[in-house]
Order: structure tokens, then sequence, then C-alpha cells
């Protein structure tokens, strides 16, 4: 066991956990948050997507051992009040179909519309990586592209 | 250990589900609407409340509405369509509907309340007709009863009272009040007579507006519960291994090798013979056969890494089951072809003399699909507590009708002692129907009694543990009049699999070519080789095979015949209802049929219906033109898809596109892409390494839905399964006219498609 010390959506947390748990299990069952996904266990499909130190990074993979001091956000910390534009766009779009996916490809999304305001097609195909089943595809880049616009135009991401 | 995680703990669990359900409230999303929003968990209630005008709708003091809907979110929106059926009568706000999933427990208690129309606790079939007259029916009466009650409280005539917009207006006077505020003394009227329900062309949200999916707001904050995301005080957690060869059982297994590791709690056995089973009539859905307990070893532990670890660590041995041992999905495959050469088990279709007809050319090929995996995102899992007295279950089913009676037989228990608990679904594509999952989760909370445990299959053991998608080999035979028409066609479809629901023949015998008359010789027939690999239901079970199948024989008929593929379809559609001929028009003429495309491109069609092609004005009829370039070193991009469809008329447009959007990428991941091979007796393709999905930077092709074939026939058939069917085999013809290659096995990727 060992005492790591992070930074999570902008709180500090302390925890006795066995450092070789991954973050995606420190984060659901030491902590209850759930909102970030497992999906796959081997960095594939991305569900389980969160920030680390501002980076997209997939947290199935990432043992506990290697989290302290840094700071964590996932998408319960995306937004306040749940208002980030792509969270928005996500359900003004319709975006989502089951949803499990979703939480990981925000995050991803998120993080390259932080690094780059303006992303073309192939910005987005490169930053989002993530599977997802029932083919929301076409709609994610729509609401990517417009959340862009909207961050253009000052809104706060 | 952390505060956060302790904050439910000092909760006893009922205390804990009242109180977050107390917590189902405003919630503030952006954009400055407020909508009410979806509750912590998604579940309703077990008992009646106060204030319910039906088992099915409440309306609280501060004016949400909450409707209780026996079909669970999968992801296609049924829920949210039972909330708009429900709102086009209720006349209330949209922005303050809210929906949770209907207690089957109460159900049964209380004579069916939620049981109505065409597969009642099925995640599909939003708008049969039966189940949302009901629901309509529903609104339209409460509606009627916050008008009297509003009428009472101003002893005003109720003539004089209008409901809209979740308001109760006095029109002389102005005087105004909230259905909140009356929903209480609503619910204790009772009308003498039920209103009628408004003509479908008096709708003015049904049809008219596309909200989007109400949990959606869930979602994206991160709060929404799917099934591996349930919480319950005192839980603990269970890494599950089951047989690796399906039907085998464990032999040997050396618990004390890991009951120190951190946090192992238990090492538990599930064996089969410990099924209690009913002595009642069970009422499931689709019966008991697809679902029996496999044979496994569970680590239960605090945290599921924990458990996890100690399996993978736990020395286990297995026997294999009865029957062959099958070294590769080609040993399979073979045998399963070789059936072709046997007479058949069953005729489904004969009329005139197949053998009468000899003159003409011949077109004679076989035609196969693979296995594949439903490879829904959410990992498959279930949490359960259960004891001699009773059982609680939280599950992400796609029907809690099958669920609710698999755990009865499970147990043994009465139904008033089992209370299950709907999640939201991730996914699933048919995964989630059989609860042969919730069976397994209760088996192993069985031996571990009174804590909940929330069982989670990895990954790995999702794919180890799939119910497969039945792989199809037919053969077609037709001899082609001198007009290039069959004259006769005789066919065999040859299934893998042993479960006879899995049989399905749907987009194979039901097509028009074979129902309208306009082929006069017929024979079609199948045939079955059983396997002890188990299959199931994968997104339109049967029929994403057929389809594939049967429209890329049509398709080497127009060739054979020399005529343009879609005047041939055409042709074989004239007998027929109108609605094939129009989506295969619609779809081609948005495409730009005809017209000269380069070298290396080509256009295909493929058209079907879901589930209803035997029936005129019946189910959805889905065509889709592909446009396809295929490099000459044989890369495939698939350009450009429209889609057209008939389902009658449409309740929410933009839902019916983002389903249709979706199952075509679903459709084409399949066609493309998915095989799940088979070595010695089980699948190496234990994750998505090695198990190919479509991603945003893998080309894909721009979809078109197009809404002009709608006949505006009164049904709204489902959507959901339809675009698997024709999507596969349109990219298929269209590599032919690009290439001259024709396919007749899926995946393609497996293929050589380089020309020159």
């Amino acid at each position: 066991m060992a005492d790591i010390k992070f930074k999570l959506n902008g709180k500090a947390e302390q925890l006795e956990v066995d450092p070789t748990t991954p973050l995606l299990w420190v984060l659901r069952d030491h902590l209850g948050m759930t909102g970030t996904k497992f999906g796959c266990g081997i960095a594939q499909c991305g569900a389980c997507t969160v920030h680390i130190n501002g980076t997209a990074t997939r947290s199935c993979i990432i043992p506990a051992s290697a989290i302290e001091g840094l700071d964590i956000t996932t998408i319960e910390g995306l937004s306040e009040n749940g208002d980030h534009p792509l969270q928005e766009l996500w359900y003004t779009l319709n975006v989502p179909q089951c949803g499990y996916c979703q939480s990981g490809i925000l995050m991803a999304a998120a993080d390259l519309l932080q690094r780059n305001d303006d992303p073309s097609d192939a910005d987005i195909d490169a930053a989002i990586t993530n599977i997802c089943r029932c083919g929301t595809y076409p709609r994610i880049r729509a609401a990517i592209h417009k959340a862009a616009e909207a961050i253009r135009a000052g809104a706060i991401a | 250990m952390n505060r956060r995680a302790s904050t439910g703990v000092d909760l006893s669990r009922r205390q804990f589900i009242i109180r977050s359900s107390a917590l189902a409230g405003g919630m503030l999303l952006g954009m400055g609407e407020l909508r009410a929003g979806t509750s912590p968990v998604p579940w309703g209630p077990d008992n009646s409340t106060a204030g319910e005008l039906s088992p099915w709708l409440e309306i609280t003091a501060d004016d949400r509405v909450i409707v209780r809907v026996p079909t669970p979110e999968i992801g296609n929106g049924a829920m949210t369509q039972m909330a708009m059926n429900i709102t086009e009568e209720l006349a209330c706000d949209w922005n303050r509907v809210s929906v949770q999933s209907s207690s089957i427990n109460r159900d049964y208690r209380e004579a069916g309340v939620y049981t109505r129309g065409f597969l009642p606790w099925f995640g599909g079939h939003g708008n049969d007709h039966e189940r949302m007259d009901y629901i309509m029916q529903l609104g339209a009466s409460a509606r009627e009863r916050l008008i009297l009650a509003a009428a009472q409280h101003w002893k005003v005539a109720p003539a004089e009272v209008r409901a809209e917009n979740s308001t109760l207006t006095h029109t002389p006077s102005g005087r105004s009040v909230g259905y909140g505020q009356m929903a209480a003394s609503a619910a204790t009227i009772a009308l003498d007579e039920e209103p009628a329900l408004k003509p479908q062309s008096e709708w003015t949200f049904l049809g008219k507006a596309s909200p989007a999916k109400l949990h959606i707001p869930a979602v994206t904050r991160g709060e929404a519960v799917f099934g591996i995301d349930v919480k319950v005080p005192s839980m603990v957690h269970a890494a599950l291994k089951q047989a690796p060869i399906h039907g085998g059982r464990l032999k040997h297994h050396e618990p004390e090798a890991v009951l120190d590791m951190p946090g192992v709690r238990a090492v538990v056995v599930v064996d089969p013979s410990n099924t209690r089973g009913t002595k009642l009539e069970q009422k499931s859905t689709w019966g008991l056969a697809t679902n029996q307990v496999q044979s496994g070893v569970a680590v239960i532990a605090d945290h599921y890494w924990q458990a996890k670890m100690a399996l993978d660590a736990l020395p286990c041995e297995w026997e294999k089951g009865a029957g062959k041992n099958w070294e590769n999905s080609s040993e399979i495959y073979a045998a399963t072809a070789a059936l072709h050469e046997q007479p058949p088990a069953r005729v489904l279709r004969e009329s005139g003399d197949v053998n009468s007809v000899n003159d003409g050319k011949i077109v004679e090929h076989d035609y196969a699909t693979p296995y594949a995996e439903n490879a829904m995102i959410e990992p498959l899992s279930a949490t359960a507590q259960v004891s001699d007295q009773g059982a609680e279950v939280w599950c992400p089913t796609q029907d809690m009708l099958q669920a609710y009676w698999v755990v009865i037989d499970e147990t043994g228990l009465a139904p008033e002692q089992v209370l299950m608990h709907q999640t939201l679904v991730g996914g699933r594509f048919g995964r989630g129907t059989q609860a042969d999952d919730v069976r397994m989760a209760v088996a192993v909370a069985r031996e571990y009694p009174n804590v909940p445990v929330k069982t989670i299959w990895s990954r790995e053991e999702c794919f180890a543990q799939g119910r497969y998608r039945t792989p199809i080999n037919t053969r077609f035979r037709a001899v082609l009049g001198s007009d290039g028409y069959p004259q006769a066609v005789t066919s065999r479809v040859c299934f893998t699999g042993t479960q006879p629901l899995y049989q399905l023949t749907l987009g194979y015998d039901d097509m028009p070519y074979f129902t309208s008359g306009i082929i006069p010789n017929l024979h079609l027939s199948t045939s079955t080789q059983p396997v002890n690999i188990m299959n199931g239901a994968y997104r339109g079970p049967c029929f994403n095979s057929h389809v594939f199948i049967v429209e890329t024989f049509i398709d080497d008929c127009a060739i054979a015949a020399g005529i343009d593929p879609l005047e041939y379809r055409l042709h074989l559609m004239s007998k027929w209802d109108k609605s094939w001929s129009d989506c295969l028009r619609v779809a081609a003429g948005k495409a730009g049929w005809g017209s000269r495309l380069p070298a290396g491109e080509g256009l295909g069609i493929a058209i079907s219906n879901w589930p209803a092609g035997a029936m005129r004005e019946a189910g959805t009829v889905m065509c889709a033109a592909a446009r396809v370039s295929v490099s000459k070193a044989g890369e495939l991009t698939v350009r450009q898809v429209d889609v057209a469809f008939d389902c009658g008329r449409v309740a929410n447009p933009d839902a019916v596109r983002a389903q249709i959007e979706g199952g075509v990428l679903f459709g084409m991941n399949m066609t493309l892409n998915e095989e799940l091979s088979i070595e010695n007796g089980a699948t190496p393709d234990l994750n998505f390494d090695r198990y190919p999905m479509l991603r945003m930077g893998d080309d894909l092709p721009t979809i078109r839905v197009h809404f002009d074939a709608l006949s505006g026939h009164e049904r709204m058939s489902i959507i959901g399964e339809a675009p698997v069917g024709p999507i596969g085999p349109a990219i298929g013809n269209a590599i032919f006219q690009a290439t001259g290659k024709r396919l007749r096995r899926t995946p393609f990727r497996k293929h050589d498609l380089s020309w020159s």
C-alpha cells in the first residue's frame, strides 16, 4: 500500500492504495467517481480518458504510483456546471446514443480544443481515437466543430 | 479511506435509494434551459407514490412530470419517445419531463400495470401501436383530470379551463396555476368517460419536434448510471471466469493460492447444478434455454482490481464439455457448408417446380458470414444481493421481464421476493436480451450471501463468453429466363449454432423476391450445424447476414443478365408494396445513380425490411446506396451512403436520423472488419487490439438520410435494426462496380481488392 497525493478536479486528494491499481479503478472504486468508464483495460477504446496535467490520457493503464503530485481532471470536473461548450453541444446535437463511451470522448475533445480552437477534420481524426460502437462519429465531429466556433466567439471552455 | 468513498456507507441501502430518488431534481443545463434532467438513479420506485396520476405518471408539486417507462434506454431513445408520446396529450412543458424505469416487481404485484403492447419490457418498439395508444391515453386522461381539479378549485366550469405548457388557465378570468399544484387533487379524480385522443393531424409535438434524449445531460456530466456504475453501500466486487471453451467445466482450482492477496474475501465456484429452478409457470420474454449458468469461478474482493488480480493469479484447470473440439473457424465453416450436400432440415418456402426449369443461364454461388461479437463498450456486469429470503438486482438488461424471470429461476424465490432495478444500458446490441449475464451475477452473489456483489466481466471475458452472431452459409442457384429474370431459385441457408432462437429467417424468405410471386419456381430451405460455441442476438439477428447474402445474389443475377442492378430490383419489386420501389428510387436518385464514375469508383444498392418483409405496409423498408472508391492497390474508401426508408411515419425525425447514421456505421464495421476467429475451441480475439473497430480516422462516409420515401402510413415502425441489412451489400455491390471483384463473404478486409 502507498499513500498517494494528487489533485482531482481542482481539489487535493490523498489516498491509501495499492500503487499498482490503475488510475481508472482508483477513480471508480476508491473514490466513487464513476463518470470515467471501463471499456477494455488496454488503452484501446478510450472510454477511460481523463486529463493528466491537462493532457488526455487513458487512465486504465496508468498506475496509481504514477499520479503522485499530478493534476487529474475527470468528466465530473470538466466544467463547474456541466456547461462546457462541448457538453452543451453534445445535448443540442443529440450526439450520444447509449452514452457509455462519451465521457472519454468528451475528455479527448476538450483536450483537443484547449490546444486548437479551430481544428480541421484531420485534427479531429488524430485526437479522437476512441471507439463508439453506436456509431455517433458524424455527430461528434459536428459538435467539435461547433464548440470550436463557440470558443472562438468567446465561450469559456 | 477517502471521504467521498464513504459518504453512502452509513446509510442503509433502502434509505440510500429513497434519499437518492429525493434528489431527483432541477438541473441547470447551459443555454438557459431548465430541464428536469435525469435522477441520480435511473430506476423508479417499487411502490406507488403519493400524488401519482397513474403507475406510469407522477407530477410533482414543483411541476415536474416523471414518466415511468418499462422499455430501457439502450441508446435508441425508447424512453424519451415514451415521454414524448405522453407529452403530446398531457400538454406539458417538455423541459420539465423526465423518465424513470418502471418497477417490474410492482408490475408483478399489481397485475401487469406496465405490461402493454408487443415485447413490453424490451428496449425497442417504443412506438408499438398498443403501447403508444395506451400511454397517450394516460396523458389525455391526466390532462382532463387536471382540468377538472382546477375547475373544482376555482369553482368554474371545466370547459372554461385550458391546459397548455404545464399550466392550467381559467380563460375568462386569466387566473392560472401550474400542473404541480393541481396534481394531488387530480390524482383523486376518476373520469366518467375517457377523452378521445387527438388525430395525428392535430399533433403539435410528435413528428414535429426532435428533442434530444433525456439521459444526455447526465451522460455529459459523468452522472449517468449504467450497470457498471451502480453503487450500493457495503458492496463488494467480483471478477469472473467461465469455462474458456463453451460448455466446459471447472475441474480443479487452488483458492488458497490467492486468498491472502490484498482485499480478497472469497473464491466462489459457480456450478450449473446449483440453479434452484422455479416451480411457477415462467413468463420470461425469450425462455430460459439461452441463459443457463456456465461453470466458472469468481474472486470476490473489496475492489474490482483486487478481484481481477487475484483471478488472474488463480490456478485453474478446465475440462472440455461434450462434443467436438473445433480446431479453428475454418473447420466449423466447412462442416456447415457441407450441409449443402445433405437433405434440408426444414423447407421454408416451395412453389412451382424448380426442377422443371432447365434452360437458361445459371447463377450459382455460396455466400457466407462469420462469427462476430457484439462488442458493446460497457462490459457485462450486474450487481446482486441474494439471501434465502430475497434477491435484489441492479442490471443493464435490455429486457427486464427476461431478467426478472431468470433471477426467479436461478434463485427459486417467489416473484414478490425479487427486486430488480433497471440501469442505463451501454449499447448491448442484443447481448443484453437473454439475461445470461444477470443469471451469472446472481449465481456468484448467492455464494457470498447477504452482501451486494457487483460482478464485472473483463473485456477478455466479454469476448470469450459472447453469444456470437450466427455464422451463415447460403447457397443460391438461379436459372434465368430469356428476359434475364429468375425463373427458378433454389436456396439453402446453413446455420452454425445450436440455439433455435438464433436461426431466424428474417431478411431471407420474407424478401419480396420470394413472397410476391414474381419468381414462379422456388425452393428455400435451411439446415443447422450444431457446435458447442454459443450464438445469440447480434443487432438484427441473422437478418444482418441474410440481407447481405440475398442482395449480393440479386446483384449477381442482374450482372449475369446484363441488366442494371437498380432496374433489375425495380422489376422484381413491381408486384409488391410500392414502398420498396419508392425507397430504391429515392436512394438511387439522391446518390446519382447512372452517372458516369471515374475508374476505381462504384455505386451499389441494396434493400430490405426489418422485421416484416413479407407484409405490405409493415415494418421498416430501408434502401442504401453506397459510393466507394478502390485504389489500384486495393484500398477501399466508402465515400458516401444515401439511405431512403419507409417506417410509415416518424415521431422524432432527428432521433430516426441518428439511429440510421449509427446503424450504417455499425453495419459497415460488421461487413468490412468483423470476424471473430476460433482456435482450439475458443476465440483468441479477446480485446480490441485483435478485433478492429471503425474509428473517426477511418475515412468514414458522408451519410445522407432521406425522408422522401416515407409513405405516411400510420405505423411508426422500429428503426434500429433496419440499417444493418442493406449497408453491407450496397458496399459490396459498389466494390463490384468499381473493381469487377465480387465479394461473397464478409469481412471485406480479408479480400484482395487490387485491380488494374
